[in-house]
């Protein structure tokens, strides 16, 4: 008996398997059998180019997502470590914004209020860019201040002791451990937004894979084929992404020992 | 009283064990191991770590299937049906190493959990319980406290209480006192005592030499997941008739 | 340019419409996500079998596919798919649920496998029913461990729900577009409804992360 097993006995094997064919059985039953005969994959071949120009710009944003993220996430993580108390507050409310805020909203919010604040009007593509990257920034802050966090006090006191220079002390001591422990979480955290990255192709309707898609939906009124298409590669590119990620957490933390 | 407490002439068989069998994967934890525990009996079984005991204990209570031969407990055989097993776990009690108090529960709920779920006693009757197995491990005014907030000692002394309010006719001790500081160590072994001289069926897991030498009525030595010595406690420590149990003694005493 | 409060009194009873409609959204599809959870959950417990490896499919799927690609997929191509009429709120709904139960059922296995085994061994030994086992030993300390997770996964699903305005679902976020489209007052409307998300995401935020402090500092896992 163990605590799976409470369960198990609870869920009724039997039982279990028998509501899951009946489901299975009810889905197939209802499946609308001539729109199925009627699938043409064809288009999404005529659209390929239009397709991978929309995976370019996806792939493009996750690539920005992550680069401003870590880069801007390291300052603002070493900024919440200051001694200056209006920076730590300032790059706490930052985070507290970005991260308890939709990113939808945030990026309605830059593509059309945003330019009645500066009165200079950013493309749908640009406002995507600064959206995302604003966003990675507040949640890699997150991830890097708890990687900084997780440094043993005593590291960095010796630090102090030796008279380091801050300099040194940061890109010497404190964050190449740091970033070691939270590679796993910045590659999830990456996963994430390349999933977001459809927020910000739909939302602004800026061309990345998702709306190259849902066009090719619109122009040959074949909903089905594109857009399950479009979910498959999703989900086998993140679901890959995040098995490499799996993996090379469970090397680090067997290096660690 | 006297005659029950150190067993030799304890009442009918209420464990028997024939042939018993555990195995896990390829690797053989208990191979053939038979005896009897009579009404009243206070067994001690000691033994070098990975010798089986605890295996033997979790298997009379069903926490362990059987994979060759039986044990009949109180009539009831096992293996059996998962009513079998629940009707001698009813019978059987079990103290843990590590206590295994429900953490979340004060110790009022601790107790009357079982007594109200797998006996069906009404909450007046199994509050009463409660209270008056408190009062005789020592800590009746500990009854509202959590787990967190008792010592060890207090802890397993709830342990022992909570297996009791079953009213159970075997009380099974798997080295409840391994896990305790030496200052505590005492107020434990005297409740089990004070059970033993009660007249209890005590099956018990220990690395006391004390404990053994003055409650038990037999000592069992487990090796290599066999019964390879069975005497009284006066015997067993003054001369030993197995090598291992020679090598053991010379370790512990 | 100047922040004209006026409009948002003016429109403030069509704002507080499309919050409520986000939280009973949220509220619905929490509950369909916790049920589905639960049996996704069970599945994934068993150690070996078709169910597990149902449910292990199930999680990967749904947590690998994009929300906004999930909502799109059911609202367009569920009804084609089975020949029904399926409304906005419906897809909205089956989406939502969809995608929560496969993280409710993460959150419901961390918080039972956080049971230490050594409960239910005692429990057992004890004869206690099985029935009450799990409602008694196991339930109670598996919620209070997941209640920190349990609170950050609703404030996902509250941010999921302005995604539903790119389906037509008259949320928040749709009202605000609706409304900036109609008067041109998109910093007045987006900013109101920034600061209403934020208003109802951060207090749950806080209270996801000092639970999880206090959980960390009592049991140390
Ligand atoms: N669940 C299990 N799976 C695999 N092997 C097990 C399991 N439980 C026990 N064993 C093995 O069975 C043997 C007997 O274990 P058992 O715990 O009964 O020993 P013990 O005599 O109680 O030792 P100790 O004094 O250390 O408690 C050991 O070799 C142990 O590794
Ligand atoms: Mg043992």
């Amino acid at each position: 008996m163990t605590r799976a097993g409470t369960m198990a006995g609870l869920a009724n094997r039997w039982g279990f398997h028998a509501v899951l064919l009946a489901l299975g059985a009810l889905m197939l039953a209802n499946l609308n059998w001539p729109l199925v005969q009627s699938f043409e994959f064809v288009f999404i071949w005529e659209y390929r180019i239009a397709l991978l120009k929309g995976f370019g710009i996806t792939l493009l944003l996750t690539v920005e997502a992550g680069v401003v993220g870590v880069v801007f996430g390291t300052l603002f993580a070493i900024g919440s470590q200051s001694a200056y108390s209006p920076l730590r507050w300032l790059v706490g409310a930052y985070v507290e914004v970005f991260r308890n805020t939709p990113l939808l909203v945030q990026l309605l919010w830059i593509h059309f209020a945003l330019p009645l604040v500066t009165g200079i009007n950013t493309t749908a593509l640009v406002s995507g860019i600064i959206g995302i990257g604003l966003q990675a920034a507040a949640y890699y802050t997150e991830i890097m201040r708890a990687g900084i966090q997780a440094v043993p006090r005593g590291q960095v006191e010796a630090a102090h002791a030796l008279g380091l220079p801050a300099w040194t002390r940061w890109t010497r001591v404190v964050l190449p451990p740091a970033i070691r422990t939270v590679i796993p979480a910045l590659l999830n955290q990456n996963i994430s937004f390349f999933k977001a990255t459809a927020i910000v192709g739909l939302g602004l309707l800026v061309g990345d894979f998702f709306t190259a898609a849902l066009r090719v939906s619109n122009d040959t009124f074949h909903f089905l084929e594109p857009l399950t298409f479009a979910a498959a590669v999703y989900l086998v590119l993140g679901w890959q992404a995040g098995r490499w990620t799996l993996r090379l957490e469970r090397r680090l933390s067997r290096g660690e020992r | 009283m006297s005659e029950t407490a150190n067993g030799t002439n304890g009442g009918d068989p209420i464990i028997r064990c024939r042939g018993v069998v555990k195995r896990f994967d390829d690797f053989t934890a208990l191979d053939a191991v038979s005896t009897e525990v009579r009404t009243g009996e206070v067994v001690c079984i000691v033994g070098p770590s990975g010798g089986g005991k605890s295996t033997f204990l979790r298997m009379i209570n069903g926490l362990e299937g059987i994979d060759g031969g039986e044990i009949v407990v109180d009539g009831i055989h096992l293996p059996g049906s998962k009513k079998d097993i629940q009707r001698v776990r009813r019978e059987v009690g079990m103290v843990f190493q590590s206590f295994n108090l429900f953490m979340h529960m004060s110790v009022r709920e601790n107790l009357i959990l079982a007594p109200m779920t797998a006996r069906k006693i009404g909450r007046a009757a199994a509050d009463e319980r409660a209270e008056r197995l408190l009062e005789r491990v020592g800590i009746g005014d500990q009854i509202d406290k959590y787990p967190s907030q008792l010592s060890g000692g207090q802890q397993q002394r709830v342990a022992i209480a909570r297996a009791l309010a079953m009213e159970p006719k075997v009380m099974l001790f798997d080295e409840p006192t391994s896990a305790l500081d030496p200052e505590m160590i005492k107020e434990v072994l005297d409740v089990m005592v004070e059970l033993a001289e009660s007249g209890m069926t005590m099956l018990c897991v220990t690395h006391e030499m004390s404990f053994a030498r003055e409650a038990a009525g037999r000592v069992l030595f487990m090796a290599d997941g066999q019964i390879l010595v069975d005497a009284p406690p006066a015997r067993f420590f003054s001369e030993a008739e197995d090598e291992r149990q020679a090598s053991f003694l010379s370790k512990i005493l | 340019m100047s922040f004209d409060y006026n409009m948002i009194l003016r429109y403030y009873p069509e704002l507080l419409g499309g919050a409520w409609v986000a939280v009973w959204i949220t509220a619905l599809s929490l509950a369909c996500a916790s049920m589905i959870g639960a049996v996704v959950c069970i599945g994934k417990l068993q150690k070996h079998g078709a169910a597990n490896r149902l449910a292990t499919a199930y999680i990967d799927l749904f947590r690998s596919i994009p929300e906004i690609v999930l909502i799109i997929w059911v609202f367009y191509c569920l009804p084609l798919l089975f020949d029904i009429g399926i409304g906005r709120y419906s897809s909205a709904i089956i989406a939502l649920s969809a995608y929560g139960g496969a993280y409710m059922a993460e959150i419901f296995r961390a918080g039972v496998q956080a049971v230490p085994r050594g409960q239910v061994e005692a429990a057992n030994a004890l004869g206690i029913p099985v029935f009450h086992i799990a409602r008694r030993v196991v339930v109670p300390p598996a919620i209070r461990r997941m209640m920190p997770a349990l609170v950050n996964f609703l404030t996902e699903l509250l941010k999921a729900t302005s995604l539903l305005a790119l389906i037509g679902v008259s949320e928040l976020t749709y009202v605000a577009s609706t409304l900036g489209s109609k008067t041109f007052a998109y910093m007045e409307f987006y900013t109101a409804i920034a600061v209403l998300y934020f208003m109802i995401i951060f207090p749950l935020s806080v209270y996801a992360r000092r639970a999880e402090r206090r959980r960390l500092r009592r049991t140390g896992n």
